[in-house]
């Protein structure tokens, strides 16, 4: 009966074994046709995506705004390839797609976020690709070793609520925020790579270390919101009076709510901190062809028109933002932008998640602010 | 002398425990087995997870201690610990308190309406709590419309209350157990001997007296062990805190393994330390309410003697009791299911007011019906319940079957299907979570990982309902068979497969209807293509698509409710307990 029971167990997981090696992906020519170069390329691409048939997006674009019509666009161009997309924070990405490879069982074939591309790099995670359309990008919005190009441009403001704080008594520069009258009124973002991180790290290369320590300090003593959520839903909670203000949010947002009639407003303050959006694809991708013609799609001039058209702010050189936003584009209203490229936003990662952690992080809960001064006063 | 005699003996104790050990059931060690696959690779994953630093890929480094020694020096898990104290004792008494009011005005006295209570029970077992807890925010936000209220009771020109902290969790969570606790509590006070009550009315005690000193006083133990039960609970929930206390800056520990998961790279570790001390805080307090369970026993209240449960005459105060019901009532089941519809109704929520109701539309209705991912999410949750529920009924059908039968070592399946109990869902997803990230099957992220996760998860509560089942027949139908000279498999499968089939169909029912309903075992686990309700839900509300996200929930909740009214009346039919 033992022994039976031993050759049953040791089929099953030999079973188990085959159908693990049988999933594994003939990948051998997906890395050739993300860096092929040939004239026949679109045609190779798209008899390649035929026989795929489906293409996975992995994005942080804001899913009613602009993936859905993005993607939209490109299942009307391309009918035979079934389009499925997931909407998540840069972060969520990185943990799923970092997940799915550890448990080889990637399901993304195209990245696209902000503070993205570095921790997919230092996980070794994507690979090089080449599109023709990389070329309608400014060279410092492009990865020199070919693993990201740039997908977006994003500047970030602070969002207030115009009922509670009427246009013109709004906070304009980040030493109005220190103003007591804003105590507990200010949210921001947290989980997020392009929240309170890179609010901190901004305002350390805008005003040096010992400057900005000092500053932080007295912010910390505002007693900052944490909010964990979507910059979208940021915005929302600001529209629906749950936060009169919210630093640090994607200044088009405001906008959008705006032309809906939305009381909201937002103001942007110097330097403006900007990033922008990447494009990858991860390594060990299942549908080569179909994510290129993605990403093709992205970077042509119908992909980046329906950014446009969604109130977004287009990469490619020669396609403007729509009028509205003229006053939140730095180079077009005058306004000093501090760009922070992906690299950088990297590198500042862990020194501002630090300071974070030290004067933010548990800003309203009472009973460690109670320990720490118990302990002042032993020492 | 005795020496060779105690090794004699020895050598026979250890023969006989042999022979016992070889004439342990086949059957008995196959199942055992498939139970010891299920779990163990969990928790040991669990525990060498918390033992080895994380890399930044996701696997393990080299050993270490320093996860448990940075949480047990660190403030703020002390304070964590603290804020989880606090909200799983104020969850267990609001939700004591209600339930106690409820019991006692259905069960106790003659106000009318009091079937209508049932209503909350089968509504509440239907929709999901993320949703539940969503509802609430929108009640409660600094738009709603009990923030209104106050500003227009009291004149203030701002909000008063804060829903996005401490109170507001223990607010929400204590109103989601109510139903739980109005349960367990009203066949208490069914059973409560009226003798009692009945003299000190008669010794000049009026209705409040005799309640706090007679009827409570005889609740007691039921409402000590009810208390223990609601904190471990709440103490492990994971939606309030997440959708609640996060925006707040109030963590609890599970929010806190949530997070460790959720930063760049996976702090798996950190989030395995939390699990562990999570999972033997749990533990020692499941042990302290099974000893204590097991004294509310002496307490009993129902004795040989002429017992015959009467209900008290309230005379004029029964329009109170009857109001105070139905003020429960909305407040349980219908101001929650309220707002939900009103927000899946309008274009965008800031509020209830006159003005929006211009704006009602089927718009929301409509983009949720075209959707793919909601067909997706619905059709994934659907299988993972459906799927989960088959193989757990039958599964501790014949677990349960095999040890009431006392079936030699079959006590092992009895303790190994019910120890998943003692693991709180989110660490339980933790302790999956490592396993298909470290198997090299390509689980990860599919629906069959959820739905092994969730199988394991209520095993438990399966075996509860089959052993109620089995305990029921007699042995003789069974013995009948095998002198018939039938097999024991025959024997199971045409005699006591029939007989435990309404039980088990109530059974299947119910892990459906926990399953489905669960966030923190897909939350880990689920990819892109194994999206469930729930979690769709969670993600629409952290997306701040509010309008779509309540029509998605109506939907559901209606379906789901149906669902629930068919496993109480089956429930009901059969004599099983609903909980």
């Amino acid at each position: 009966m033992k022994r039976t029971l031993i050759a049953k167990t040791g089929l099953f997981v030999g079973g188990l074994a085959l159908l693990a090696a049988a999933s594994i992906p003939a990948t051998v020519s997906a890395q050739s046709i993300l860096t092929y170069k040939g004239k026949d390329r679109e045609a190779k691409l798209i008899a390649g995506a035929k026989k795929e048939g489906a293409l996975t997006i992995y994005s942080a674009l804001t899913v009613n705004q602009a993936l859905r019509p993005l993607a939209d666009g490109f299942q009307k161009k391309y009918p035979f390839i079934k389009v499925d997309f997931w909407r998540g924070s840069s972060r969520k990405i990185a943990q799923k797609v970092l997940a799915e490879r550890r448990a080889d069982s990637l399901v993304a074939d195209v990245l696209e976020g902000s503070g993205l591309s570095q921790i997919m790099i230092k996980a070794k995670s994507v690979v090089p690709f080449s599109t023709p359309y990389a070329n309608n990008i400014a060279k410092q919005y492009r990865d020199e070793n070919n693993l990201w190009v740039a997908s977006r441009f994003s500047y970030f403001g602070t969002a207030y609520n115009q009922k509670v704080i009427p246009a013109g008594t709004q906070p304009k520069t980040y030493a109005d925020l220190l103003n007591p009258k804003w105590k507990g009124k200010i949210a921001w973002r947290i989980g997020s790579e392009t929240g309170a991180l890179l609010f901190i790290s901004n305002v350390r290369m805008a005003m040096g270390e010992k400057a900005a320590t000092a500053y932080f300090a007295k912010l910390s003593e505002q007693g900052l919101i944490n909010f964990k959520g979507s910059a979208r839903t940021l915005v929302n909670r600001v529209v629906e009076g749950e936060y009169p203000l919210a630093i640090q949010i994607f200044a088009h947002h405001p906008v959008i709510s705006a032309k809906k009639g939305a009381k909201i407003g937002v103001q942007m303050m110097q330097p403006v901190p900007s990033v922008n959006g990447t494009i990858m694809v991860p390594k060990g991708v299942k549908n080569a062809h179909a994510a290129m013609l993605f990403i093709d799609y992205y970077l042509s001039k119908a992909g980046q028109n329906v950014l446009k058209k969604a109130r977004y702010f287009p990469v490619v050189t020669g396609i403007n933002p729509r009028k509205e936003l003229t006053s939140i584009t730095p180079r077009l209203a005058n306004l000093k932008e501090n760009y922070v490229k992906p690299e950088t936003l990297f590198k500042l990662r862990k020194t501002s998640q630090n300071i974070f952690k030290k004067y933010f992080k548990h800003g309203k809960t009472v009973v460690v602010k109670r320990k720490k001064k118990k302990k002042k006063t032993k020492q | 002398m005795t020496t060779p005699n105690r090794s004699v003996n020895n050598g026979l104790a250890l023969g006989t425990r042999l022979k016992n050990l070889f004439s342990i059931s086949p059957i008995v060690v196959v199942l055992a087995s498939i139970l010891l696959v299920l779990i163990m690779p969990a928790v040991i994953f669990l525990f060498q997870s918390s033992l080895h630093e994380t890399q930044f890929d996701g696997s393990f480094g080299a050993f270490t201690f320093q996860y448990y020694v940075d949480l047990l020096t660190s403030d703020q898990f002390l304070t964590n610990l603290i804020n989880a104290t606090i909200y799983a004792v104020g969850s267990a008494a609001v939700a004591i308190s209600i339930g106690v009011l409820l019991a006692w005005i259905v069960e106790r006295t003659n106000t009318p309406g009091g079937g209508w209570v049932l209503i909350i029970s089968i509504i509440s077992l239907g929709i999901p709590s993320v949703l539940y807890t969503i509802s609430f925010l929108m009640l409660l936000g600094k738009v709603g419309p009990a923030n209104e209220i106050l500003m227009w009771i009291t004149g203030a020109d701002a909000p008063l209350l804060d829903v996005y902290s401490l109170w507001g969790m223990i607010i929400i969570e204590g109103i989601e157990f109510a139903p739980l606790s109005y349960l367990l509590l009203s066949s208490v006070f069914r059973s409560n001997d009226a003798s009692f009550e009945e003299a000190s009315m008669m010794s000049g005690a009026g209705i409040l007296q005799t309640f706090r000193n007679i009827t409570l006083r005889l609740a007691q133990p039921a409402i000590l062990a009810l208390l223990i039960l609601i904190f471990i609970r709440a103490f492990e929930s994971f939606e309030t805190p997440a959708l609640v206390g996060l925006p707040g800056n109030v963590s609890v520990i599970t929010t806190d393994i949530y997070e460790s998961i959720d930063e760049v790279p996976a702090n798996y570790g950190q989030a395995g330390a939390f699990s562990v001390v999570l999972l033997f805080i749990v533990g020692g307090l499941l042990v302290w309410y099974n000893r204590l369970s097991r004294n509310a026993e002496r307490f009993q209240t129902i004795t040989g003697k002429g017992f015959r449960p009467r209900v008290m005459d309230l005379g004029k105060w029964r329009w109170l009791t009857t109001a105070i019901l139905a003020f429960l009532f909305m407040i349980i089941i219908g101001f929650p299911i309220g707002i939900v519809l009103w927000v899946s109704m309008v274009p965008y929520y800031d509020g209830v007011s006159l003005e929006a109701l211009k704006l009602f539309t089927f718009d929301n209705y409509r983009t949720v019906f075209n959707s793919r991912s909601f067909h997706d999410s619905i059709g994934n949750t659907v299988i993972m319940g459906a799927a989960a529920a088959s193989i757990v009924a039958p599964f501790t059908a014949l677990c349960a079957w095999l040890t009431v039968r006392r079936y030699k070592g079959a006590w092992i399946l009895d303790q190994l299907a019910t120890s998943p109990l003692i693991f709180p869902a989110i660490v339980m997803g933790v302790a999956f979570l490592q396993v298909f990230l470290n198997l090299p099957f390509g689980l990860y992220g599919t629906l069959l990982s959820i739905i092994l996760a969730s199988m394991v998860r209520y095993l438990p509560y399966g075996m509860r309902y089959s052993y109620a089942g089995i305990l029921q027949i007699h042995t003789e139908l069974e013995e009948a068979s095998s002198m018939s000279g039938a097999r024991q498999t025959t024997t199971f499968l045409r005699i006591v497969m029939p007989l435990v089939a309404p039980a088990m169909v109530t059974c299947w029912l119910f892990v459906f209807l926990v399953s489905v309903k669960a966030v923190s075992i897909p939350i880990l686990l689920a990819g892109p293509k194994s999206q469930v309700v729930a979690i769709t839900l969670f993600d629409m509300w952290e997306n701040g698509i509010t309008n779509e996200l309540a029509a998605m929930g109506a939907t559901w909740t209606g379906f789901m409710t149906i669902i629930s009214l068919i496993f109480y009346m089956l429930a009901k039919r059969y004599g099983l307990s609903v909980r």
